[in-house]
């Protein structure tokens, strides 16, 4: 009796949690007691975070995919399906050409999805990052403008105290833009400013999701002569006149919005069943110490899937799998889970084009915001290149 | 800075004083130069690491993890499945392995390796 181990979703934190547990249930794969199988509506694998420097011409899209089989393990059964429907009663799932696919454990890393379309005019009249194409778009307008008016923004998810994706993203790229325009020799004439919404997560009027981080802020845009605001909300965009709103009740133009957009769960999540999360946005409740989904067996949630108060980011899947890992070998040995997860989030944040800020916090733990550096630039450089690959691969 | 300034300021950092005495045998033996030329160093590697550099370096070090990684899994998977047969295949059970397409796959890479390695010779 195989005890069959189904992952759907080929990003990091799938792809990671997959090769984890082939370590760690060599054994039993070798009996023949365990199985484990990937599933991604994907043959590749995209280094996502690359799409940010994708919007300033610094990456190809040929250098951030590789193909998802090349990650995996051998012993790891990887089928390109789409999930559609997920029967969590009859421990099944549904796909879209008609396979389905019995499970003993299953681990949901179907990520998030941006959703700008969530705010009025968006779509059509602001630009992001965090995918591939937008970047490409927002990159022709960056590389053309000469004059005139960034906008900045930041949506949060309306489910209460769960982040946008990958937190420090929005002032990554605000510092990158500010060193990217003066390549260009265009600052002194584009107007950057950078808006923070009333409400992030606890916080309230900040600059920042976490407030030693919104404390430093203030001091770097004032020196790069970056204007800020906070209580932005966005609320609505004017794509002809080109007017970003606020649910506050200010207007601003804009030559270009870079708006961080709201963010939900992939369709089959949302329509599961199993979340609890506000406005159709179809986080799961995650026991944010075992990462199990709560009211299921044998269900656990990695990533951006999950409605926890921790980053939306690869730095926190980094951390989420060795704990599903070993709770998913302590389940099938010892019949209880044995690990937990204590919030743990670790990057080398951007801070411009150059330079680098290896970060980490945790549940109890704020960053403590360090001054940037080359070197911490260069490790994040290193890391975009080729350490990304190994820790995809289980490796690191 | 005057001596008299050094004593000063080594009577008020304890700290101080004890990593300055633990630095005199290395003066006194002239090996201290060795770890200031040391630093040195590091420090103009640091400097000779751009981001090209750095792009290098890190493509090197997939290429190989990858490589290693790959390898290695084959190579563990095929024990495994090795170990499980009690005795080994004959000569005719060999052949027999060449059925299994995946098998014929990594044959064709093999010799394609060769070729390659044929290549560059």
């Amino acid at each position: 009796m195989a005890n069959h181990i189904l992952i759907v979703g080929g990003g990091v934190g799938g792809t990671m949690l997959a090769n984890q547990l082939v370590g760690k249930l060599y054994p039993e794969i070798l009996r023949d007691q365990v199985r484990i199988t990937l599933l991604s509506n994907s043959p590749d694998h995209y280094y996502k975070p690359a799409f940010m420097y994708v919007a300033f011409n610094q990456f190809f899209k040929e250098e951030l995919k590789r193909p998802e089989r090349s990650l995996l393990r051998p012993e790891i059964d990887f089928q390109v399906q789409e999930v559609t429907r997920f029967d969590f009663a009859g421990q099944t799932l549904h796909t879209r050409s008609g396979k389905r696919f019995g499970y003993d454990f299953l681990v949901i890393a179907t990520g998030c999805v941006p959703a700008p379309e969530r705010i009025e005019g968006l779509q059509q009249g602001g630009d992001h990052f965090y995918q591939y194409e937008p970047a490409r778009q927002l990159a022709q307008r960056l590389a053309r403008i000469e004059k005139g008016r960034i906008f900045i923004t930041v949506s949060f998810p309306q489910t209460p105290n769960v982040p946008h994706q990958c937190g420090i993203a929005p002032v990554e790229t605000t510092l990158m833009l500010d060193d990217y325009l003066r390549r260009r020799g265009v600052r002194d004439k584009v107007e950057i400013i950078y808006t923070y919404p009333t409400t992030a997560q606890l916080l309230r009027n900040c600059l920042f999701l976490q407030r030693p981080t919104g404390e430093i802020l203030p001091g770097i845009f004032a020196q790069k002569n970056i204007q800020f605001q906070r209580g932005f909300t966005l609320g609505k965009v004017d794509p002809d006149q080109r007017i970003a709103y606020s649910e506050e009740g200010d207007a601003q133009p804009y030559d270009i919005l870079m708006a961080t957009p709201p963010i939900r769960a992939v369709d089959a999540v949302r329509e599961s069943g199993a979340s609890q999360a506000a406005n159709q946005e179809g986080w799961l409740p995650t026991n944010h110490e075992t990462l199990q989904v709560y009211g299921l067996d044998g269900v656990y949630v990695i990533g951006d899937t999950v409605d926890l108060p921790v980053s939306k980011a690869g730095g926190a899947c980094h951390n989420q799998a060795p704990v599903i890992a070993d709770n998913i070998a302590g389940e099938i040995r010892l019949g209880t889970t044995v690990a937990v997860y204590d919030g743990k989030v670790q990057a080398a944040a951007q801070m411009g084009l150059n330079a680098g800020m290896p970060l980490t916090y945790d549940y109890r733990h704020d960053v403590l915001p360090t001054p940037p550096t080359k070197l911490g630039g260069l490790l994040r450089n290193g890391f975009n290149r080729g350490l990304y690959w190994a820790v995809a691969r289980g490796m690191l | 800075m005057e001596v008299t300034d050094t004593l000063a300021l080594q009577g008020e950092n304890p700290g101080l004083e004890a990593f300055l005495n633990k630095l005199q045998p290395l003066l006194d033996g002239g090996r201290l130069d060795n770890l200031v030329d040391l630093a040195s160093l590091l420090s103009d590697l640091v400097d000779l690491l751009d981001a090209a550099m750095v792009e290098k370096l890190s493509v090197q070090f997939e290429q190989a993890t990858a490589l290693s990684w790959n390898l290695g899994n084959a190579i563990r998977l095929a024990k495994a499945q090795t170990r499980q047969e009690t005795t080994p295949p004959s000569l005719y059970g060999l052949l027999l392995l060449l059925r299994e397409p995946q098998t014929r796959r990594g044959f064709a890479l093999v010799l394609r390796v060769l070729n390659a390695i044929g290549h560059q010779d």
